[in-house]
This record gives structure tokens, sequence and C-alpha cells, in this order.
């Protein structure tokens, strides 16, 4: 129970209020008017019918559910093992791989975009120069021109961007494994795949679930990489939900049917974010241990 | 732990690889910038000739710099307002206990659910109504209600986290609540702070989609948008828009370089419950 007194707890809603304010003005007001905006070309006509025959909406957000999958599993799988391997092996120079895994957090997408573009090139790019060295330079795929690996191309800078992200959430979790635990699985013979299997995995499930909520939502509003490395294209086969409800609203000057489009992506966030919280009730903790254990 | 030799070499050895493979973007980011004309983009990792021509050419017209000045004047201020409110808003809930603390705690923490992209319709007509399109406050105000919720998540546990002992004195000794908040309670969850600072810090220099947007004068432009600026007019010379993406990318890296032991210890300090 506080101790504050009535008066002070009349003062905590002023305290309150700015973050209240905040969350009314700039996210349900925008919730309720991407409604409002959707239904503003006709009353009793909204874009959602037109969105059902939108041929680049459906690759849109085929695209948009695959970047959720793709990405944040990958990096989640990536983080982990790199991450087991730090807190396993690694006595001396720990913080120096995390800082330096950690980098391409700190830059920039356009200037990502640009690098990224450089190296994947064709006549000049750095992976062409791997492919010219090993004497394939007439295989070298053009990987942001085909519309089969424009999306992946795009997804591994995704990757590779936010891994060291992944890697120090998953160190905070290991970090977190109770000592003792760990001592008596090594006493009961768990070495090893089966500790990793057993012990690290499980224990660090409350990471999981936390990465997988923000990785899911990162890879849903994915927008500089995409506009900046093909503009959706070629042929619209890298479109995202956010890429095409900025072509609608910003080039198509079309805001009623970039409003439906952003509802829908609403929409597909709340899917995507409650079925964690479903399945484990919201007990979970990026620190490891479930809230009420 | 009992890691024989070998897997312990095993193991430096597949990070050492994974680590090199990250960094090569950033080396070769850099490399380029000190390349001339003629082997700039050879696919070669580093150039045998290195030149600082292309840094001359960039420092000629500095004109760019008042860019950085908005980029920190916007940074600065989303990062000081979203620590202040959340920290104001956790001492509500977790100390002060206000009437359905639970309720406004779930309210604000769902919008870490929100994908940003989903709002930038409605945003810029909002924000064109307040007369906010090439306003610092046109990005300041969304970009702290952007990282509101994730302070009040972090700052919250760990004002839950730590024992009431210290205030209670306090408040048996008549000293008023601001005394108690900022001279007891913030100093112990400075780690806290350092973990929203620089991650708000991060993600309001480098935001892209809101800032291409809003800012569409290019006297108000952030550094996320400064290279798109450079790339027509330094087309045919890739050396001098690779020195301007490489001036925009050290600060943010020499920030993140420099703090990260705050950054990672905040972490590992409090497990962060939601």
């Amino acid at each position: 129970m506080t101790r504050y007194g009535q008066e002070v707890r009349r003062l905590g809603w002023v305290y309150v209020f700015p973050a209240l304010a905040l969350y009314a003005v700039f996210m349900i007001f925008p919730i309720i008017y991407n409604v409002v905006l959707a239904f503003s070309a006709h009353p009793f006509y909204s874009y959602f019918l037109t969105l059902f025959t939108d041929y680049v909406f459906h690759i849109a957000i085929i695209n948009s559910v695959l970047w959720v999958f793709v990405t944040t599993l990958a990096q989640m799988a990536l983080g982990f093992i790199i991450a087991v391997l730090l807190e396993r092996f690694v006595l001396v120079g720990k913080s120096v791989f995390r800082t330096l895994l950690f980098l391409p957090m700190t830059i920039t997408p356009t200037v990502i975009a640009i690098v990224f573009d450089a190296i994947y090139a064709p006549n000049y790019g750095l992976i062409y120069g791997v492919f010219a060295r090993l004497g394939l330079a007439s295989h070298f795929p053009t990987l942001l021109g085909s519309p089969v690996t424009a999306t992946y191309a795009i997804m591994l800078v995704n990757v590779w961007q936010w891994v060291g992200f992944y890697v120090l959430l998953y160190s905070v979790g290991i970090a977190n494994i109770d000592k003792e635990l760990l001592d008596a699985s090594e006493i009961d013979g768990a070495v090893g795949w089966s500790k990793v299997r057993y012990i690290y995995f499980p224990l660090v499930r409350g990471t999981h679930w936390s990465l997988f909520i923000l990785g899911s939502i990162q890879a849903l509003q994915q927008f500089p990489l995409i506009y900046l490395m093909t503009e959706g294209g070629p042929a619209n086969s890298t479109q995202v939900l956010a890429t095409y409800i900025f072509q609608k609203a910003f080039i198509e000057y079309n805001s009623p049917y970039a409003s439906a489009i952003s509802v829908i992506l609403l929409l597909l966030a709340f899917v995507v974010a409650s079925v964690p919280l479903v399945i484990t009730r919201g007990d979970f903790s990026i620190g490891g241990r479930p809230r009420n254990a | 732990m009992r890691s024989s030799l070998l897997s312990r070499s095993l193991a430096y050895l597949v990070l050492i690889v994974i680590t090199f493979l990250s960094l090569v973007p950033t080396i070769y980011l850099i490399d380029v910038s000190f390349r001339n004309p003629v082997d700039s983009f050879s696919p070669a990792l580093i150039t045998p000739n290195p030149t600082i021509a292309n840094y001359q050419t960039v420092f000629s017209d500095p004109s760019f710099l008042h860019n950085f000045l908005n980029s920190v004047i916007i940074s600065l201020s989303a990062v000081m307002a979203t620590i202040l409110i959340a920290v104001f808003a956790s001492f509500a809930l977790s100390r002060i206990k206000i009437p359905a603390r639970t309720l406004i705690f779930n309210v604000i923490i769902s919008s870490l659910m929100i994908p940003f992209a989903a709002l930038i319709v409605p945003l810029t007509v909002l924000l064109k109504n307040m007369g906010l399109l090439n306003n610092y406050l046109g990005l300041i105000g969304p970009f702290t209600a952007i990282g509101t919720p994730f302070g009040l998540l972090i700052i919250k546990s760990a004002m839950d986290n730590f024992p009431q002992e210290l205030e209670e004195a306090a408040i048996m000794d008549g000293a008023d609540n601001f005394y108690i908040l900022w001279r007891i309670i913030v100093p112990l969850i400075r780690p806290s702070l350092f973990v929203i600072g620089i991650w708000q810090f991060l993600y309001t220099w480098n935001e892209f989609f809101l800032a291409l947007v809003v800012m569409t004068q290019p006297s108000m432009k952030t550094v996320s948008l400064v290279p798109l600026q450079f790339q027509g007019p330094y087309l045919s010379d890739p050396g001098a828009l690779f020195a301007v993406l490489t001036l925009v990318s050290v600060i943010p890296m020499v920030v993140y370089a420099a703090m990260q032991k705050w950054f990672v210890g905040g972490l590992m300090e409090g497990s962060i419950k939601g």
C-alpha cells in the first residue's frame, strides 16, 4: 500500500496526464481518423471492398506476413546461437563482440540502403567481386533486379542490421538464468547440445516471446529499406503494406485508399502481437523468468 | 564451466567470422569514402590508394551541417521529453499508485504493438492542420509519443523492483514528493534512464518515414534525409557521396560505442517485465 497522502494522489493524475495526452493525440486519434478517412470518399462505399480485387495489395499483404516470419525468426535463431556461444564460451572480449555486432543498429537506413545497393550491384558490387574471383561472374544474380530474389535480398539487410540487438537481449536473458539451475544441470550430465536444448532454450522463453512481438512489429513497419532500395519494384514484387500506404497517399494522393490499407495493417499487427500474448497469457518478461514465478 | 580448450577456440573462431561478416558493409562504407574516382566502385573491400579528397569536396559546401543541427535539436528534445514524461507517469503508477493504474499502464503499453507506418497518413493530416509541417515540434511530438510506452515499460519496472524503505523514511520526515522522486528514486534507477535515452536517441536520429513526409523544406530536413539530397549531385562522384554517408553515420556510432557500457548494464540490471 502506498504511503503517499490524498493530496499527492490527486497530483498523480497530473503526473500521468502528459503520457495519456500524447497517447490520445498521436495514437488513438490517428487510428480513429484512419477509419474515418477510409470511409470518406463515399458514405456507403469504402475502399475495403476495392482491396479484395487489388492484386498489388495482395502482393503487399503476403510480403508483409513473409517479412514478419522470415526476418523475425532468422534474427531470433541467429541471435540465440550467437548469444549462447558468447555467454557459454567467451571469457575475454564479450562486450567487444556485442558492441561490434550492434553497430549496424546505429546506422541510418538511408546510408544502409545506398551501401547495400552498391554491395549487391552487378559489375562492381562486393558480392559480384566474390563471384568474379571464383570465376562465376556470368552466374551472378541481379539480386535486387529480380522479382524472385529482391524481397529476400532486402530482408537480409534487415537481419544484418537487427541481429546484434537480438544477441544483446538473449545475452540478458541467459545472464539472468539462475546459476544454481545451471550447476545442477551440469551435475545431471547436461552438456553441449542437450544443455542448449533443455536448459538455455526453454529458460529464455520470455525473451523469445518478447523478441517475437518486437520483431514482428518492426518487420511490419519496415519502410525505408524497401522504399530506398527498390521502391516496391521490380513489378511490385517487393511491395509491403507500409510502402503501398506511402505510394497511395503520397504519390497517387489517394489518402482514403491509403487509410484503408493502414487499417488492415493495424489489424494484422494486432493479430500477430496477440497470438503470443494469448498463448502465454501475457506472462513473460525479457529478463527470462515469468512475472509470477 | 568445463568447456574444453578446443570447443572454446571453435566458438571464438565462429564468432570472429560472424562479427567480421557483420562489419563488412561498415568497412566498405568507410573505405569507399577514401577512394579516388577511378577505383571508387571496384569490387574490393579495401582500396590500395586512399585519398582524403572526397572529404575536401564535401566540406567545400558545408550547408549540410545545418541538417545536423536539426537532428541534434529534435533528438535531444525528444529524448528529454520522453524521459521526463515516462518518469512522472511511472512515479504515479508505481509509487503514488493512483486508481486504475493497471488499466492505464496496459493501455499505454499496448501502443508498442502499433506499427507506426499505419499512422503515417492520419498523422500527416493532423500535423498539417496543426501547422506543424516543417516544424521541429512536428517530429518531436510523435517521436516522444512513440518513445513513451517503452520508457514507461522500463522505468516503471525499475521503480517496482527496488524496496520502498528509503522513500518511506523520507515521507515520514515530510519531504515533498518532488524531492523524493528526483533526489531519491531517480538516482537509483539511472541505469534504466540510460537505456531509454540511448535507445530513443538512436531511434529519433535515424527515423526516416515521418521525417520524409513532415520535413519537405531542404533547410528543415534531418540527417536521415541528407543522403537523398546528395545522391543526385554526387552521382558521378561516389567517393564524395560515401564521405557524406560516413559523416552521417559517425555520430550515432560514436555515441553508442561511448555509452554501450551503460546501455548493456541497464538492460542487464533489471529484467524488463511486461
